[in-house]
């Protein structure tokens, strides 16, 4: 009877274990699944197009919403210091009031110099569970979630204290543990479809 | 019988000064404070009887101006609720953005301005699964157990639903 419970309480530390273990650092414990989506000039890419990157930056933005307009020339500015490092960058617009042309427009107007994929239907966002702009997540080549949130703690660039991207993609490439795997933020809500 | 004349009216003058002060429109008075997670705290838990409605908005969040109307209207409709305002705009933003917006749409409840440490902490506080997407509303009945959590944008009758059903506990 004793060995039993022995057995029983061994077993049940093991089971707190493996979850504790599970439940631990990544922010989603999850791997995303491969998509494809077209840009704004119709080309179409898919997530495993870019598998040979030391990281992949998807960053769920928006035309019209200004807080993702508040990052614009911060995302613009990321994209150029850390794509020659092996990083590669996707925007996703997932809102159903944003059209391709609107992008384009957008993307232009912004010198934006990484794709930007119209996600038709938000099925990229619901794949994600993303739900505002802007709204970012960094995978590894496994397509493993690695950090999931803002990219800096404000939206008004003179108040910014934690370059939270900025700071995960200088981990990634130092190959040091991620110290913030998910932060959140106030953003526009993503519009559905329906 | 000239300064009689003159006092009269002069009493009549100050008398019209004081009726008009006296009855000053709800919304001039509008004054937005900040907010922290211990008066947030302390604001959910100590309901004094009364279910809670609490409104997270920004000035610049589209469907968060197209739905206060109804909120508004809401607020003189249950007087047994208290209905709670919070704007995430930047506290110095209340002269400029804030008080003009609510004076807009009439609103007389009570607003505050986000003064939290950071947005997490005020996200965090009310829901742990909230991505921080706006507009959001949460009730809480009057105990202080938090009923209803209402992402996005929504209709009157939306809300007039979740209040009566927090009502009804």
């Amino acid at each position: 009877m004793k060995s039993l419970n022995k057995s029983l309480l061994v077993s049940l530390m093991s089971i707190i274990f493996i979850v504790a273990l599970f439940a631990g650092n990544s922010p989603d414990n999850s791997r995303v699944e491969n998509f494809k989506l077209k840009d704004y000039n119709g080309k179409e890419h898919q997530l495993t197009d870019f598998k040979n990157s030391k990281a992949i930056v998807i960053m769920f933005i928006a035309t019209q919403c200004p807080v993702s307009n508040a990052y614009n020339e911060r995302m613009a500015q990321i994209h150029k210091d850390f794509k020659n490092k092996g990083i590669f960058f996707i925007g996703i617009n997932s809102n159903k009031q944003e059209d391709v042309g609107e992008i384009k427009e957008h993307a232009e107007e912004n010198d934006f110099g990484f794709i930007i994929l119209k996600d038709e239907k938000n099925i990229v966002a619901d794949k994600f569970n993303a739900s505002v702009t802007p709204e970012v997540y960094v995978l590894n080549q496994n397509l493993e979630v690695l950090y999931h949130g803002r990219i800096d703690d404000s939206r008004d660039v003179g108040k910014v204290k934690n370059h939270d991207l900025r700071n995960v993609l200088d981990e990634i490439l130092s190959g040091k543990k991620i110290t913030t795997t998910q932060t959140k933020a106030f953003g526009c809500t993503i519009k559905r479809v329906g | 019988m000239k300064k009689n004349v003159s006092l009269s009216f002069m009493v009549l003058f100050l008398l019209l000064i004081n009726l008009t002060a006296a009855e000053p429109k709800q919304n001039d008075k509008i004054s937005v404070e900040k907010i922290d997670k211990a008066k947030l705290s302390k604001l959910i838990k100590e309901r004094k009887g009364k279910p809670l409605f609490l409104n997270l908005w920004a000035t610049w969040c589209v469907p968060c101006r197209e739905e206060f109307p109804s909120i508004v209207k809401l607020t003189t409709e249950y007087k047994d609720v208290d209905f709670i305002g919070i704007s995430v705009d930047f506290p110095e933003e209340v002269e400029s953005k804030i008080i003009p917006f609510l004076k807009s749409n009439e609103a007389n409840f009570v607003s505050y301005v986000n003064g939290f440490e950071g947005d997490e902490e005020l996200i965090n506080l009310l829901d742990k699964n909230w991505n921080g997407a706006l507009p959001a509303t949460f009730i809480f009945d009057k105990n202080g157990k938090k009923i209803s959590f209402l992402e996005g944008k929504k209709s009157y009758e939306e809300f007039k639903k979740e209040i009566l059903k927090v009502k009804e506990k």
